[in-house]
């Protein structure tokens, strides 16, 4: 939380956005992202969460302002106010059901045309654990025999990622997989001009961040440029 | 005694929430119902029938509380309410005690403020009233004692024991008014209490399931089980009773309701309403949420509706239970019962059952925590109206699948926060803090997630009494409270973790460090109480549904501009053949037409609810409460309710973008209160309540729209899972067959496809007729479109050509349109010369050989086997240049051979058949009917009559329609380009260029007589045969119109008709067609109205034809190159009439007609054409 412990490296926020269906495991994502932890029965997220997280990078570090919002389909009209100036989208897909693969689709199609420009998104097919490749190896040929619920194969997945432009990863929330690396991928992803200081909790002044220096993710920000405006 | 007048006046005023608001009529548009039935929480159901002011006595055996009064009692002054199935009693809190939430600015509204059962009272339904007794007293001029069923249960089970049980319940009512006014409301009730008897049982049923019952019974008698108080009974309820203090609230209730009834007869008194402000004891908690919330009166109209509906849906699946399945495990994980089956088990039902009985809803994540939270403390089937309750009144729109009542009490509760707290609010903008992140979870779930859980059932207990404002006042004192640390937050993160901690310290000491222990006693929870109901009290109904109604629009707005950019997004690979402006436009047509016809719907209903109740004054709670949402009924931004569009509302849509869609004869006279370009923009805003009158024309502000078969032969295509309503996504697959590919083929086909009923890919006789009626259907009001790169010089839409004959066209699109109907004339009868039988094809295959070899020496050598469609005399005679015979050979493979061997030698071989029919007409002039028809022996007519003969069926298939089609340069360019262009998607008919207004129709009376005329040329031209004198005009006109009606309608009768009008055209023919008539002679056509100079035009011959008004066919169009199709098709026509005639009347005519049409076709037209048409052919 607090940055000011980091001094050394130079410490950004980015405000990054999870969609994707319900279920799909957004919030064990984050929960096992900032906590390193796992719930069996995690209550659906209402309307949207808020957590921050570190990411530290040879460079710098990066804090995560993450948005973890609702899966339902009716909360999509939510959506917009949560996404709105993200500089990175998680778009979330259960790699055991078709299904959400398609939503992921529209939230991508959605992205692009709504969101920032320049917005990084990435594509985390989770759950992975319950496919035969388990979490162990980057599971790049699926076999389809003996219980495995594997419905979207990565190829599948990867092909359309890589026509997007999308970073691409399978994941595991319950078993930790490829999760901190889905994070660490988007940190480095994140144009450096587009990263703003990072804000802490008691820094009360630096409240003058406003909504146009967000729209503006071009060019370097002076921190405590709008000290003087904070009230 | 008390002053009873003043009192009276006093509370009608206070009665009457709309007085002190500056509420203009039409907003206030009364439903005097919902006021009802919100301020009483009853039934959709229950009307207001009757009211007087009253006075309500309680004797001092009854009283816990209230005003002491001298004659002992306590007496409460309010309205007496008698709805269908209900007597209601309100007072006003004024009345009595002020009570902590109630300020003077809105006294007037009640305790609750309209929200919900305010102040004091009752509301009983009539079957509890057991008897009531007018009282003869002097001091009670018109009194009442009523007694009620209170405790019933009981009584009914040991009868015997009646003796020892209380005091039956008893209460004195005073009605102040008029003898004639008491009178008739003591009628009122007398006549609802006996229609009442018979619902004493289910009254049994449904408080025996109430906690109460059980709680009152005598000692005893506890025996029985008691009844279900939710999964708290099994798994521990929330909290520790004892720092609940459970059992002190568990005697204090037990005494109030021993003193005023219990459940349904339950009295309130305000130390009602502080018995819940306290918070409700455990076993209690589900009864009276169950009876302040009004669920209960749900329950009690239909006692087994979730047992049924469970029963009724076992086993079927859906969507919503699919959503439901995935969030059965993550709902208040935390509570020992939802680790277990059985609290798993209720909430799957509860949720499952109501996403049954209300699809619309279905199910919405957070739901399932509130279920959840419900069923810890009462029954499944309580759970399940509870919910009811919720969704329907409580917090509408909440958990739709838009979510709008969500996001709009989001906006309500910033711009709240804006007002209450400036600096806050100026703070949470700088630091760009999205207040609705912490605060959609708290109204979406009602605190049950964000507080723990036994605060939030205390945020419940009085929400559910209070109403919706409650979620309003405790957020803001949420952040007032946290108001200094909020100001220190600069971001989200922080924003929610003060909030965070906040929650989690409800329960230690406000004051902690105070020196008064009383004041360190007060919890934070107990705090935020005080500040939500104190300093927030200003918070009314009234104000809440004040600033709804004033964001609304923009939500709605937000909401449906996301949805329809979803929408558009989600159409399918269809929608791609689309662009996407026209996607957008389709999109607003659909649903504007699904929405308007919905209002109309309802003001219908309204209005007629209106009448019935007479004596409604003008109430706020419509405009206001949660029910003023279904007013809107049908908008997107609302939710799914019309995302389908039946025939009608399709027949509606389609007359806003297309001229034919737009009915001939309307019903109802049009009201043009609407600017034109509202099909355009904002139709939601548009729509004004003011113009009631307008949208109450079934139609509304539009065009009544055409019911003509062709419509619902559109719909049913579209309609591709036979479900009698089409999606937007069906719509626009539909269209983009039509508008999309632009390939002329592809209309064609599915032109063709559209009438081809059983899909076989064939269409027989009827269908031939219905698609030339079709044609003339859609081309009534003229073409649109543009011409194909052909040779022809004609504008379709509308302008004048540049003829380069150097004719002028004074009316060119009626000219163009008549051309049209030349062609379909044309097109019936190419259909039936080169249908197919259907069986028997051998004997006709021989008839008509043997009819071909006595006419037309130069075909005899044909093998009379082969396919008709390559029947080269029949196609020499049809027509007229070579394109069509190219055509013919190339689309039909089987008659290709001949056909390509016929291609040169048509021309001589037209000539002579020519000739020789034209050689038979003569004589007809002066043959009658009968004889002309046993003369039908040449092979035109022979074909023409076996193809209108019921008795030999026929089909054609897709290549013959298609040739048929592009045979004709007319057609051709209506299936290319007029047909996909008719439909204005985007720009709709008032900015085309033919405004469907009353001129519309009256241009099509004007085409009409065209369209006699050629129909008459198609069909034998009846009315001028029959008596050519008579001025054709609007007659013709009549004439086509019965021709249509009676194709529609009785298409057997109508084949025959048609076969008996072209022979009768023979004779018309014959008449007209004189020698030496020069054809290029304009006069005759364009001047329809000039009825003179055609009766005596020059000939004696010309005035026949000019008698028949528009139904000669053979004149106008000779010498006008530009016409070819048209004129060739007329030819067409005469060739059949001639054959038939048999006679050589005609023969200059004929000589002249055929001459002209094929030097034209060999000159100029018909190679281009022709190239072309094979080119379409064969690339297609
Ligand atoms: N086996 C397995 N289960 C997972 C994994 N991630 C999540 N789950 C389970 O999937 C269910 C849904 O997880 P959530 O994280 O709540 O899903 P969500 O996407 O946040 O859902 P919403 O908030 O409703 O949109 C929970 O029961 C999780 O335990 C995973 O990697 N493997
Ligand atoms: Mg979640």
């Amino acid at each position: 939380m607090a940055d000011s412990a980091n001094a050394p490296k130079p410490s950004s926020s980015v405000k990054l956005v999870l969609l994707g269906e319900a279920a799909v495991g957004k919030s064990s994502l984050v929960l096992r992202f900032v906590n390193n932890d796992f719930q069996e029965n995690k209550e659906p997220t209402i309307g949207a969460a808020f957590l921050t997280q570190k990411c530290n990078l040879p460079t710098r570090t990066i804090k995560f302002e993450i948005w973890d919002t609702a899966g339902q389909e009716r909360f999509a009209s939510l959506a917009p106010m949560y996404y709105r100036n993200a500089q990175a989208a998680l778009v979330v897909y259960d790699l055991t059901k078709p299904t959400s693969l398609v939503k992921a689709k529209h939230w991508v199609a959605e992205l692009q045309r709504q969101a920032s420009p320049g917005i990084v998104i990435a594509l985390v097919g989770n759950k992975l654990d319950l496919t035969n490749d388990g979490a162990g190896s980057g599971a790049a040929e699926s076999g389809d025999d003996s219980g495995d619920a594997r419905k979207i194969t990565t190829e599948e997945a990867k092909t359309y990622a890589e026509e997007e432009g999308l970073l691409f990863f399978e994941t595991s929330a319950k078993t930790g997989y490829n999760v901190t690396e889905v994070f660490t991928a988007i940190a480095n992803a994140i144009p450096e001009t587009s990263l703003k200081s990072a804000r802490g909790p008691g820094a009360s002044h630096a409240a003058g961040r406003t909504e146009e220096q967000r729209v503006n993710l071009n060019g370097p920000r002076d921190p405590n440029a709008k000290e003087g405006c904070a009230c | 005694m008390l002053n009873l007048s003043s009192f009276v006046q006093k509370a009608q005023q206070l009665l009457d929430p709309t007085q002190g608001l500056n509420l203009t009529d039409s907003d206030r548009n009364p439903s005097k119902a919902s006021l009802f039935q919100n301020q009483f929480r009853l039934p959709d159901s229950q009307h207001p029938l009757f009211e007087i002011t009253a006075e309500l006595t309680i004797p001092p055996a009854n009283v816990t509380q209230g005003g002491k009064d001298r004659d002992g009692g306590y007496h409460y002054v309010g309205k007496l309410h008698l709805s269908e199935s209900y007597l209601c009693f309100s007072t006003t809190p004024s009345s009595f005690l002020q009570s902590a939430s109630t300020s003077t600015a809105s006294a007037f509204t009640g305790q609750t403020h309209g929200g919900g059962p305010s102040g004091n009272g009752f509301t009983f339904p009539l079957c509890s009233i057991r008897r009531v007794e007018r009282l003869h007293s002097q001091n009670f001029q018109f009194a009442l004692a009523i007694t009620t069923w209170n405790g019933i249960s009981q009584e009914a089970g040991k009868d015997k024991d009646k003796k020892d049980t209380r005091p039956e319940q008893r209460i004195t009512v005073q009605l102040a008014g008029t003898r004639v006014a008491c009178e008739r409301f003591c009628d009122g009730l007398k006549k609802g209490l006996r229609a009442a008897v018979g619902s004493v049982g289910r009254l049994k049923r449904v408080t025996g399931e109430c906690y109460s019952e059980y709680l009152l019974r005598p000692e005893d008698k506890k025996n029985a089980a008691a009844p279900d108080a939710g999964l708290g009974m099994l798994f521990r309820y929330p909290g520790d009773p004892k720092k609940l203090r459970d059992r002190a609230k568990m005697r204090l209730w037990a005494e109030y309701l021993r003193d005023n009834g219990r459940n349904v007869t339950l009295i309130r008194q305000p130390t009602f309403h502080k018995l819940i402000r306290v918070g409700l004891p455990n076993r209690l908690r589900g009864e009276i949420w169950e009876l302040t919330s009004g669920s209960i009166y749900l329950r009690l109209e239909n006692p087994t509706l979730y047992a049924d509906t469970l029963a009724k849906f076992e086993g079927q699946e859906s969507l919503a239970i699919d959503e439901i399945e995935k969030d059965l495990n993550r709902s208040l994980p935390e509570y020992p019962g939802f680790q277990s089956e059985d609290g798993i088990g209720r909430l799957r039902r509860v949720l499952t059952a109501y996403s049954w009985v209300d699809p619309d809803v279905g199910y919405c994540q957070a739901m399932n925590i509130v279920v959840a939270a419900l069923l810890i403390y009462m029954s499944e089937a309580q759970a399940f109206f509870l919910l009811s309750a919720l969704c329907d009144r409580l917090v509408p729109g909440y958990y739709s699948t838009t979510m709008y009542g969500t996001l709009l009490d989001q906006k309500v509760f910033e711009s709240l926060v804006e007002r209450t707290m400036p600096i806050l609010w100026e703070h949470l903008v700088k630091s760009d803090v999205q207040l609705s992140v912490v605060s959609l979870p708290w109204f979406l779930s009602l605190y049950v997630n964000s507080m723990p859980l036994v605060f939030a059932f205390r945020v419940l207990d009085v929400f559910f009494v209070e109403g919706p404002k409650v979620l309003f006042q405790v957020g803001l004192a949420i952040l007032r409270i946290n108001g200094e640390e909020l100001l220190d937050a600069a971001d989200d993160g922080a924003f929610i973790s003060v909030l965070k901690s906040y929650f989690a310290r409800l329960d230690e000491s406000a004051h902690p460090k105070s020196e008064n222990p009383k004041l360190r006693a007060v919890t934070r929870f107990q705090e935020l109480m005080v500040v939500a109901f104190k300093e927030f009290s200003e918070i009314t109904h009234s104000s809440i549904t004040e600033l709804r109604l004033k964001n609304k629009d923009t939500v709605l707005n937000n909401i449906e501009s996301f949805a329809k950019r979803t929408a558009i997004r989600n159409l399918g690979p269809d929608s791609k053949l689309l662009s996407t402006a026209e996607l957008g436009a389709l999109y607003d047509r659909f649903y504007g037409v699904l929405y308007e016809r919905q209002q109309r719907d309802l003001i219908f209903k309204q209005d007629q609810a209106r009448r019935r109740s007479k004596s409604s004054r003008p109430r706020l709670a419509d405009v206001n409460d949660g029910h003023d949402h279904s007013v809107e009924k049908g908008r997107v931004g609302l939710g799914p309710s019309t995302s389908l569009m039946d025939y009608d509302a399709f027949r509606e849509f389609l007359a806003g973008m297309a001229r034919w869609a737009i009915s001939d004869s309307p019903s109802t006279p049009r009201r043009e209160t609407f600017p034109q370009d509202k099909d355009n923009r904002g139709f939601y805003n548009s729509f004004s309540r003011k113009s009631d009158a307008s949208l109450l024309s079934p139609w509304g502000a539009g065009p009544e729209p055409a019911d003509h078969e062709f419509l619902q032969r559109l719909f049913r295509m579209w309609d591709v899972d036979s479900s009698a309503a089409l999606t937007l996504q069906n719509v626009v697959t539909g269209l983009a067959r039509i508008k999309g590919k632009r390939d002329i083929l592809g209309t064609i086909n599915y032109f063709f496809e559209l009438h081809d009923d059983d899909k076989d890919g064939n269409v027989d006789r009827e269908g031939i007729l219905r698609m030339s009626e079709a044609l003339l259907f859609l081309s009534r009001r003229g073409l649109e479109g543009s011409l194909s790169p052909s040779n022809s010089t004609i504008s379709l839409n509308g302008m004048a050509d540049g003829g380069m004959n150097g004719l002028t066209n004074d009316v060119p699109g009626q000219t163009v349109n008549e051309r049209f109907l030349g062609s379909v004339s044309a097109f019936i009868r190419r259909c039936f010369e080169y249908a197919d039988p259907d069986h028997a094809r051998n004997q006709q295959q021989q008839y008509f050989g043997g009819s071909r070899d006595t006419q037309q020496k130069g075909d005899e050598g044909k093998p009379a086997g082969g396919d008709e469609l390559a029947d080269p005399d029949a196609f020499a005679i049809g027509d007229d240049d070579e394109s069509d015979d190219d055509l013919l050979m190339m689309d039909s493979p089987t008659g290709s051979p001949r056909a390509a061997k016929r291609s040169d030698t048509s021309p001589s071989q037209r000539a002579p058949s020519i000739r020789l029919n034209s050689s038979t007409a003569p004589s007809t002039i002066n043959d009658d009917a009968a004889s002309d028809r046993r003369r039908v022996s040449r092979a035109q007519s022979e074909k023409a009559n076996i193809a209108l003969d019921p008795s030999n069926p026929l089909h054609i298939t897709l290549p013959t329609f298609r040739m048929v089609v592009l045979a004709d340069e007319l057609l051709e360019q209506f299936f290319e380009s007029s047909f996909p262009a008719s439909f204005h998607i985007i720009e709709g008919l008032s900015s085309s260029a033919q405004t469907p207004t009353s001129s519309t129709l009256t241009t099509f009376s004007s085409l009409g007589m065209g369209a006699g005329r050629a129909v008459g040329a198609a069909f034998g031209g009846a009315a001028s045969a029959t008596s050519p004198a008579v001025a054709a005009g609007a007659g013709a006109g009549r004439g086509l119109r019965g021709v249509l009606d009676n194709i529609v309608t009785d298409g057997m009768r109508v084949a025959a008709e048609v076969r008996r009008r072209m022979e009768e055209a023979q004779k018309e023919i014959e008449k007209n067609a004189l020698p030496g008539q020069r054809v290029n002679d304009d006069d005759d056509e364009e001047d329809d109205e000039d009825v003179g100079p055609l009766s005596t035009g020059g000939s004696g011959s010309r005035t026949g034809g000019g008698a028949a008004g528009k139904m000669t066919v053979g004149g106008g169009y000779g010498g006008d190159p530009e016409r070819r199709s048209v004129r060739s098709s007329d030819r067409d026509l005469l060739n059949g009439a001639d054959a038939e005639a048999s006679d050589v009347n005609l023969v200059g005519l004929g000589e002249t007609e055929s001459g002209v049409g094929r030097n034209r076709g060999n000159s100029d037209a018909s190679g281009k054409s022709t190239a072309k048409v094979v080119g379409v052919e064969f690339d297609g």
